[in-house]
């Protein structure tokens, strides 16, 4: 049960995540979405880092946007469809991402890559494809990433707007 | 879409790489850290009563150190928490575990720490606000000094044409691994068992046992996938509390630092304060002075290198007849300094680079001119009298020099193109050891060091590899152990992974072709290739299955298996020319020549980097797309050091901009298109003639940054970092 107002209490809406319901009734209501997912789920691929919402390295998809799990409080999400590295593969332009920073290589330690996976593919699926590519990488400017430079995520980006073309 | 060009990358691309952060263990319980409410003082008492009150908790300090290992003694210079004096703030005092991360957060705040407060020192200038005089190496503020002195120094300076007196200042700057420390510790049958985020297993063994006091042997160090490192992961640093605490509570726990725990009690480079003088005759330099004041934190008396190792890149990669330098490593309530991708390098460049440019410009030369006059060549002797080994930073600097005149000529009003230099060289002289196996259908490379992000262990050594033996790529694997299994290795720092490991993995291989060749028939010049499934050997016309040169027992144990080692050496030197201290002398000698193009806004004084070309001296590269994203991620480092990053301490040693938000890494849109050239063909120490490369491509950054923001705008800086204010007030004091 979650407190809903003063004296007033309602049944918590499953989240569904990754296709799986999973109920939050025992989920304390100042728990974050990314302690929710990382311990409680073992959904370990999303990653914590500052928890202030400056990396990004925590960012999933909730209905389909991207989302800073360190900020999101999960009862503040509940009844949607959170969807995380783990599960973004099955999700036809979250595959496209996968597979582009793959096979160019932006990848180095990878702490920040399952954020700039979900990152992009949020933006993918919320803009289109059409989206100007300056944009579509002023978005990203939300995400750090320490080895890379972001030269190789850059060309990542590009490499999956030449396939989509 | 082609394949991935990493082995690790389509793991980390799905999430199923399981970082140090991400451990957990049944039963585990969950640390916290209490830390010092002050910056220095004397500790009256640390009350555990109202922590160990609660369900569940285990609380440990100071005065349980004895009992949890047994009566032993460690270092006790350096015990696990501090017994009488309180040397920086967030240091800490006391540790916590509990059933639930919640719980033991609360529990550390339930711990009562009373502190007598003590003066405190964090500002280095307030520490020696004149130059420390001849006498202040025994100073209890002084960790480390260093002297040294060639030729006759003030007669150059009395006679010299034109003397240029500057001083500099460098700000302190952290690593920024997005993944913080954290480790998951066991102690179960007198094993002392831990896995960890590290970037040296080995090392935080051999720390963990001198710290607790514990037989090395009775340690097992586990790696774990690395977020990062940067050198922020090179020495234990959680681990012996989450022993402790293991050991206390009698289950396993999981110790991990917040984000802003990383910057508050986080090892790294501090301030520094440097006064350069050089005397030049006849557009020559005739001598120069160094005086460095290197702020080193709450480092041990005379445990640190800093000093000794910087001094020489102050004097830069340069002929210098006659010099004196002299450094201090200086003592402030500051976590102790620790190492950050090249240590203090990129500030040494920033000095030499842009004090020497200035000189060149008071006597009327060109400074790239005057640089290239002076870079020291392959047979030429440093400073310091050490032969210099095969050296491209005079090569690069040329191919520099026509690039960066081509983009002089293409800039638009308000831009400005600068250049700049950096000299280094790397750890390849710490140790290694590698173990190979070859069975019939695979190559393995049996090692200790985990991955941290470079390419240097997951694809330098399979590149190695494939070199030596001309097998493929997809038949050489890397095998992790920990260090009750994994032959000894020094740690994935000091760009040494590819030159001292793959070096030790390198003479193992010819050990075992060696082994093969011999036993097909004492063939020459063997190598491997494959014949569908099946690995061959194979010299001139002669081919032989390896399946048929193996005896039953090894290709029932796995295969054939050979070792191999590199200790390297740093070179000799002039030792007779230091006076007081030690002077760190080189193993290699690399370096690179960078040239930045960028606007400046005079009025609100910001800088943007439009361009960005880097030369770099890498003897021979094993794998072209990792060397040049080694690069492209080290000039993207170097531009924060150069322009945004600072981390601010007040005056009572608060460290003021503890978190991302307020600390600023560069963004995806602050950086340029990087070119990326390499100078090959002066060959290093390692496999095939391969250097280093992990640490050389921040180097010259901030160096490059300040050239091109004088160029720019005529504004001289003389402050790391060229922060918007900074170069507002240069370009219109108010």
């Amino acid at each position: 049960m979650r407190t809903g107002g003063i004296g007033v209490t309602s049944p918590a809406r499953p989240l569904n995540v990754n296709g799986r319901p999973v109920a939050i009734d025992q989920v304390p209501v100042d728990e974050r979405l990314l302690d929710t997912v990382r311990w409680r789920l073992g959904l370990k691929g999303t990653k914590e880092g500052c928890r202030t919402g400056g990396c990004g390295a925590c960012t999933v998809l909730v209905d389909g946007r991207a989302t800073l799990s360190c900020l999101t409080l999960t009862h503040e999400v509940e009844g949607s469809g959170v969807t995380t590295i783990e599960g973004v593969g099955q999700d036809p332009v979250g595959s496209r991402v996968q597979a582009a920073f793959a096979a160019v290589g932006a990848v180095q330690c990878g702490y920040c890559t399952p954020g700039f996976v979900m990152a992009l593919t949020g933006l993918l699926k919320e803009r289109g494809h059409s989206d100007p590519f300056d944009e579509l990488l002023d978005d990203l400017g939300g995400n750090l990433c320490r080895c890379t430079g972001y030269a190789s995520i850059v060309r990542a980006v590009a490499a999956l707007r030449e396939a989509e073309r | 879409m082609s394949p991935a060009v990493r082995p690790d990358a389509e793991a980390k691309v799905a999430g199923r790489v399981d970082f140090g952060a991400d451990l957990e263990q049944p039963e585990m319980l969950w640390g916290a850290l209490v830390l010092a409410p002050v910056a220095h003082g004397r500790l009256r008492s640390v009350d555990l009563a109202a922590a160990r009150a609660k369900a569940g908790v285990v609380a440990i300090t100071a005065s349980d150190l004895p009992a949890l290992v047994d009566g032993r003694t460690g270092d006790a210079e350096r015990p696990a928490f501090p017994q009488e004096t309180v040397a920086y703030r967030h240091q800490p005092v006391a540790a916590v575990a509990a059933p639930t991360i919640a719980l033991a957060r609360e529990a550390a705040r339930a711990v009562r720490v009373e502190v007598d407060p003590l003066p405190v020192l964090s500002d280095l200038e307030a520490v020696f606000p004149e130059w420390p005089g001849s006498g202040a190496g025994g100073s209890a503020h002084v960790a480390a000094h260093v002297h040294a002195r060639r030729g006759e120094v003030d007669r150059a300076f009395r006679e010299a044409e034109t003397v240029v007196r500057e001083t500099y200042r460098t700000a302190s700057v952290h690593q920024v691994a997005l993944e913080p420390h954290a480790c998951v510790a066991e102690v179960k049958d007198g094993r002392w068992l831990v896995r960890t985020t590290t970037q040296s297993p080995f090392g935080v063994r051999e720390d963990a046992a001198s710290i607790l006091g514990i037989p090395e042997e009775s340690i097992v160090v586990e790696g774990a996938w690395v977020g990062g490192g940067f050198g922020g992961k090179g020495a234990s640093f959680l681990e012996p509390f989450a022993l402790l605490l293991a050991r206390a509570a009698g289950r396993p726990v999981r110790l991990a630092l917040s984000y802003r725990e990383e910057f508050q009690l986080g090892r790294t480079t501090l301030p520094s304060v440097v006064r350069m003088e050089t005397a030049v005759t006849a557009g020559r330099i005739a001598a120069r002075r160094v005086r460095l004041l290197l702020d080193v934190g709450s480092s041990l008396p005379g445990r640190d290198f800093a000093t000794g190792y910087s001094i020489g890149f102050l004097l830069g990669p340069y002929r210098t007849p006659a010099f004196e330098v002299e450094g201090y490593a200086v003592r402030t309530n500051k976590p102790p300094f620790g190492p950050h991708r090249a240590p203090f390098a990129p500030q040494c460049a920033f000095v030499v680079e842009s004090h020497l440019e200035h000189v060149a410009r008071e006597v009327g030369l060109d400074p790239l001119a005057f640089k290239a006059d002076h870079l020291w060549r392959a047979g030429d002797s440093t400073p310091f009298g050490q032969k210099v080994l095969p050296f491209g930073l005079p090569t690069a600097l040329e191919a520099a020099r026509a690039v960066a005149e081509q983009w002089r000529r293409d800039a638009p009003p308000g831009h400005g193109v600068g250049v700049g230099l950096g000299f280094w060289s790397t750890s390849t002289g710490a140790g290694g050891e590698a173990r190979v196996r070859l069975s019939p259908t695979e190559l393995v490379i049996l090692q200790g060091e985990r991955e941290i992000g470079s390419g240097s262990v997951i694809v330098g050594l399979v590149a190695v590899a494939e070199r030596r033996t001309g097998l493929p790529r997809d038949r050489i694997r890397v095998e992790y152990a920990d260090t009750a299994r994994a032959p000894y290795d020094a740690g994935v720092f000091g760009s040494r992974t590819v030159g001292a490991l793959g070096g030790a993995v390198d003479q193992a291989l010819r050990t075992l072709l060696g082994t093969l060749a011999e036993r097909a028939g004492r063939l020459a010049t063997p190598g491997l290739e494959l014949d569908g499934e099946e690995i061959v050997l194979r010299s001139g016309a002669v081919r032989r299955r390896v399946r048929d040169l193996l005896t039953a027992e090894e290709v029932a144990a796995g295969g054939v298996v050979a070792a191999g080692q590199h200790y390297g050496k740093a070179g000799t030197f002039d030792e007779s020319l230091v006076v007081d201290g030690t002077f760190y002398p080189y193993t290699d000698f690399t370096g690179a020549a960078h040239v930045a193009e960028v606007a400046v806004d005079r009025e609100t004084g910001s800088v943007r980097v439009v361009r960005y070309a880097a030369w770099h001296d890498v003897g021979t590269i094993v794998d072209a797309p990792s060397a040049r994203a080694q690069v492209e991620g080290g000039v993207a480092m170097g531009l924060g050091t150069a322009l945004t990053e600072e981390a601010i301490w007040s005056e009572d040693g608060r460290l003021l901009n503890a978190g991302l938000v307020d600390y600023r890494i560069p963004t995806l849109g602050e950086i340029p298109p990087i070119d990326v050239t390499f100078v090959e063909g002066f060959a290093g120490a390692g496999p095939f003639g391969a250097k280093g490369l992990g640490e050389p491509p921040i180097i010259p950054v901030p160096a490059a940054i300040a050239s091109a923001v004088r160029a720019a705008s005529g504004a001289h800086l003389t402050e790391l970092p060229l922060a918007p204010e900074r170069v507002a007030r240069a370009l219109k004091p108010f």
